[in-house]
């Protein structure tokens, strides 16, 4: 199977109803994925701390739900989660494609693309990096089971090295 | 235009009334205090927020989407304006149990009443213009009218109420994960 198939079984596999969503050149084949699948309920957001209002009140009314977005979106929602999503103890599972590291083209991806684990760090909310393509079901499914069961959010980051990297800046 | 402003805590009193078993989930500051000031310290389908201004009404969207019952949002204006783009999303979506409440009050209540400067701003237009059903109400006996038609309506609809700022001594409890808590075990447990 292919990385997004894998991500889409763990997403099911964890426990996942409800995806939160902005596109993302990387993230567009998963979400296509998902949004086809009648296992999920899918909403298009306008901005990423939108998700996570909307991941809360999911919780709220009985669901369990998961971000999907890139990693300088994930920068827009650290209020959020910073102020809803950890001192509420509300989990969710985000899969976040992580621009700024190897093969990144873009300086402007750097600085909280590259030091996203390190962000994340520090608001609370654990991590991990996923490398190798191999890695990325049970990765997705370990990090959902540990997010809903802890009760406290829980992202996984999936490097260039997992979704394909980007040829050139023309390509953006 | 008239300047007649509605009292916030007799509307949110009046909301209570007319749906009596609505999650609602009000934004941090003013709206949760009142909310607080009017409702049973027991309520527990008072979703109070502490922080994340400019999300109440998406976490209104994520409930609404997750429960079979009515849910009311209790947003306030300075919110809304730094989080327009959800109104877009909610009309995408529409659930037919969700009502969504901005108190108008001008002002940031929270950190000390300063003025929005927006008056330009007409905030049930911007609803509109997402594709969302709006009012724009100044009186308490209209927006009671008014809330009654918005919770019967299959559609979602804003009801910008304007009220004069109000300065709350009462308070949620503290205790956020609790509150998170109290609200989820009484929309999944079956009584």
């Amino acid at each position: 199977m292919t990385w997004s198939e894998d991500a889409a079984e763990a997403l099911a596999d964890a426990g996942v109803e409800l995806v939160a969503y902005l596109p993302d050149s990387k993230m567009d084949v998963l979400i296509g994925e998902v949004v086809e699948d009648d296992r999920f309920e899918t909403v298009l957001v306008s901005r990423e701390e939108e998700a996570i209002g909307v991941l809360v009140g999911a919780w709220v009314g009985g669901n369990t739900g998961a971000l999907l977005c890139q990693s300088s979106g994930l920068a827009n929602t650290f209020n959020a989660i910073g102020s809803l999503s950890v001192p509420a103890r509300v989990p969710f599972l985000g899969v976040v494609t992580r621009r700024g590291n190897l093969g990144e083209f873009n300086i402007a991806q750097v600085p909280t693309g590259y030091n996203m684990d390190k962000l994340l760090d520090d608001v609370g909310v654990r991590n991990t990096v996923v490398t190798d393509p191999e890695n990325v079901r049970e990765t997705i499914t370990l990090a959902g089971e540990t997010a809903f069961s802890t009760q406290s959010p829980y992202v996984v980051l999936l490097e260039q090295t997992v979704t394909g990297r980007k040829p050139e800046a023309a390509d953006d | 235009m008239t300047d007649a402003r509605a009292d916030q805590y007799a509307c949110t009193e009046s909301l209570l009334n007319i749906t009596p078993d609505a999650a609602v989930v009000s934004n941090l500051g003013v709206a949760s205090y009142v909310l607080a000031s009017v409702s049973d310290p027991e309520r527990a389908r008072n979703f109070y927020q502490w922080g994340s201004m400019g999300v109440t009404t998406a976490v209104g969207l994520g409930l609404a989407l997750s429960t079979d019952e009515p849910v009311t949002v209790l947003d306030g204006d300075g919110s809304l304006l730094m989080s327009l783009g959800v109104l877009s999303t909610v009309a995408r979506y529409d659930p037919d149990n969700l009502t969504i409440v901005v108190w108008a009050n001008d002002v940031y209540g929270t950190t000390g009443g300063q003025s929005l400067q927006a008056s330009h701003t007409d905030f049930a237009g911007i609803a509109e213009n997402s594709g969302l059903d709006a009012i724009t109400v100044r009186e308490t006996d209209a927006f009671a009218d008014a809330y009654r038609g918005a919770t019967e309506s299959a559609s979602v609809t804003v009801i910008v109420c304007h009220v004069d700022p109000v300065d709350p001594d009462a308070r949620p409890t503290f205790d956020f994960p609790y509150i998170a808590r109290r609200a989820r075990d009484s929309l999944t447990t079956d009584t």
